[in-house]
């Protein structure tokens, strides 16, 4: 008997780049808006904390990365929504980019699939 | 979409709702990278100075300073509004000059914030710096001899050694001589003997870094000459006094600028060595730290009474004291005299003798500008706040079960349940400022990753805290039955040395270093202050030995948990020992 490996498409990757201790209300912001769930890991980087002077002491230069994956149509709304609770429009607070997945895959419930492609 | 077949004849209109949402919600415009980068080329590409509006200062500078704020101001509450219910429930008193005791915490609170904020930006890089250039440039006896005077000046700029000073103030001289002639006469040479034992420890402990030397036999040596000299000079009625105030020395020393600048120092090192981090580097410097200044001002009181018995003091000569000896001004210059040389030592040291450069000027100079700043704040709020409340609990509690003159109608509780009641005070007092420590929750992490988990967190912290409170509770037992403390201390300290042998070298470790965590900026002044307060209301001689006792205690209980900890876990073994091997 051959396995059946649910793929999914149609999946697209943010990341968003924060200071350290303030991943949290991205991810929740992001869950609420319709993400699943959300990956968090730690990083150092250098950018716009360089050029903030007195400030920069202020800005954490540990970071946290969110990667979120989510639907082609939910994209736009996650971004925006990650977006403003994140701050970004501040200088210093971080940076979010988006990339296309080619493919996926997880834990799908059985009736689901059924329910999916019995349509096709 | 079932629905929408009983509507086939009518004209609908499909909108996909993510079309809709894109539309409504925030306006987007796109922007090539690459005519922005174009743009930036075109400028001179360095790195361009960025304009800020209110808002993203707020935004960068709100949740900056709330979490520091809210981290000293978690440390300092719990404990104030515990002082200030008790006094109000139990023994039924205001708080007086409530309005100056509140500014004073504030104070406390806010410069704690700065100053360690300051000490993290502006004092840090330089010890991690130094620590991992020292070792490659010169030989180890320049290390040793930057690690001894590192020592000395980090006590000069702990926070709480100007506690000290101010708590000895009280001490009659008639009652107490030699111990008011430490303290008053000889009060510089006293942090000066503080500081020698704290650059002695660091020196030990480079030592210990660079050699890989087992911390269990370096406890017994610096253990036991400093219990022979206590239990012998608590024999001698004129040396008696100065025990309490020795010990209560060793306490205040392992505070939040020593111990991390002289671990960055030591791990800096010990990379250098080739030993890497192991898991318990560091361990053992906090210990020693604690143990030598101890020694030292043992050697100190012995020094002074052998060579210049204490005169009584001219009192003619304490006419007007001048401008810089009066509160805020003494507060201000305590403040310079503290962090200043501090500073200056370790950029002389990374200039000429570690010969790195240190980057980000801009932001140092602000961190010392804050630890300045801080230092200053803190001490007003220490003289307004933490001790004026402190001493304020001190006197009140004896009301409890002895005549206290701040009491009216006292005693208010009749005979042994009045000495419960301060004695209930004292253990939940140290239980609750220790579980406050934010220190001690490093630790704990520490601990439980050590073990792999079989020495959990939440057990240390209550071990510690449980000790702390049962040696505050043993302090009170001391000041209100006169037991000398040498009679608690040397059988402490020897079952402590006891048990040590019996444990593992982690357990043994993490017990003598936990001593020295819990004794932090705002634990020490409050409870030396109400120690003296309370020491002065009963009629004891003088009122140290609370802090002794609440650093004893710890020890104990943890080498007791870790002990009993073993014994489970071994007693479980046979179970799993096949799949384990």
């Amino acid at each position: 008997m051959t396995r059946q490996i649910p793929v999914l498409t149609d999946v697209h990757l943010i990341t968003c780049i924060v200071q350290r201790g303030r991943a949290d209300a991205v991810v929740r912001t992001a869950v609420e808006a319709g993400a699943e769930g959300a990956t968090v890991h730690y990083a150092r980087g250098t950018g716009m904390r360089q050029n903030l002077g007195v400030l920069s002491a202020a800005v954490n230069a540990e970071k946290e990365v969110i990667t979120v994956a989510v639907s082609r149509e939910q994209l736009n709304h996650v971004f925006e929504r990650m977006f403003i609770a994140g701050q970004l429009d501040t200088p210093g607070m971080g940076f979010m980019y988006v990339v296309a997945v080619e493919k996926a895959a997880t834990h799908i419930p059985p009736e689901i699939i059924d329910k999916l492609t019995s349509h096709d | 979409m079932p629905a929408a077949k009983g509507w086939a004849m009518s004209a609908e209109i499909k909108i996909r709702y993510g079309d809709f949402r894109r539309e409504t919600s925030v306006r987007k415009v796109a922007i090539s990278y690459s005519k922005l980068t174009r743009l930036k080329a075109k400028a001179g590409g360095g790195p361009s100075r960025v304009r800020l509006g209110p808002r993203d200062l707020w935004r960068i500078l709100a949740p900056y300073v709330g979490v520091r704020f809210k981290d000293q101001l978690l440390a300092v509450t719990p404990l104030a509004v515990y002082l200030v219910l008790f006094q109000i429930l139990i023994l039924r008193q205001g708080v007086e000059d409530a309005w100056m005791v509140a500014g004073g915490l504030v104070a406390t609170i806010v410069g704690l914030m700065l100053f360690i904020e300051g000490l993290r930006v502006g004092l840090m890089p330089f010890g991690e710096r130094i620590g991992h250039a020292l070792p490659q440039r010169s030989p180890l006896s320049v290390v040793l001899m930057v690690a001894f005077a590192l020592g000395v000046g980090v006590t000069y700029a702990e926070p709480a050694i100007g506690a000290l000073k101010t708590a000895g103030a009280i001490v009659e001289f008639h009652r107490a001589p030699l111990l008011h002639a430490l303290l008053d006469r000889w009060a510089d040479a006293l942090v000066l003997v503080v500081g020698l034992g704290v650059g002695l420890a660091a020196v030990v402990g480079m030592l210990m870094f660079v050699r890989g030397w087992p911390i269990k036999p370096i406890i017994f040596a610096a253990t036991v000459p400093v219990l022979a000299l206590t239990a012998w000079m608590s024999g001698v009625p004129q040396l008696a006094d100065v025990v309490p105030l020795a010990w209560d020395c060793g306490g205040v020393t392992t505070g939040p600028v020593t111990v991390p600048l002289v671990l960055a120092l030591g791990i800096g090192v010990a990379s250098a060595a080739g030993r890497g981090e192991s898991s318990t580097a560091g361990f053992g410097i906090v210990t020693l730290a604690s143990l030598f200044p101890v020694l030292g001002v043992l050697l100190l009181g012995l020094a002074v009474w052998l060579g210049a018995p204490p005169i009584a003091p001219a009192e003619v000569a304490h006419g007007v004291p001048p401008w810089w000896e009066v509160s805020p001004w003494a507060e201000v210059v305590g403040g310079l005299r503290a962090v200043v040389p501090l500073v200056a030592f370790l950029i002389v040291v990374a200039r000429q003798v570690a010969k790195v450069e240190i980057e980000e000027r801009v932001v140092v100079a602000y961190g010392i500008l804050l630890a300045v700043v801080g230092m200053v704040i803190f001490n007003l709020g220490l003289t307004y706040g933490l001790t004026l409340l402190g001493g304020q609990s001190g006197a009140a509690v004896p009301g409890a079960f002895a005549v206290s003159p701040a009491i009216h109608g006292s005693p208010l509780y009749p005979g042994s349940l009045g000495i419960a009641v301060a004695l209930a005070f004292a253990l939940m007092l140290g239980f609750g400022a220790t579980l406050a420590e934010p220190a001690l929750d490093a630790l704990g992490r520490t601990v439980e990753t050590l073990t792999n988990g079989a020495f959990r967190k939440s057990g240390l912290i209550y071990a510690v805290a449980a000790g702390v409170g049962a040696g505050l509770g043993l302090g009170v037992v001391k000041m209100v039955f006169g037991v000398p403390l040498a009679w608690m201390l040397v059988p402490g300290y020897a079952l402590a040395l006891v048990l040590t042998a019996l444990s593992t070298r982690e357990v043994a470790s993490i017990a003598w270093d936990s001593a020295g965590v819990t004794t932090g900026p705002v634990t020490v002044p409050l409870v030396l202050a109400m120690g003296l307060g309370f020491g002065h209301t009963v009629g004891a001689v003088e009122g140290f030995g609370m802090l002794a006792m609440a650093s004893v205690c710890p020890i104990l209980s943890v080498l007791v948990l870790g002990l009993w900890v073993r014994l489970r876990t071994t007693r479980l073994r046979p179970a799993s020992a096949g799949a384990m091997a």
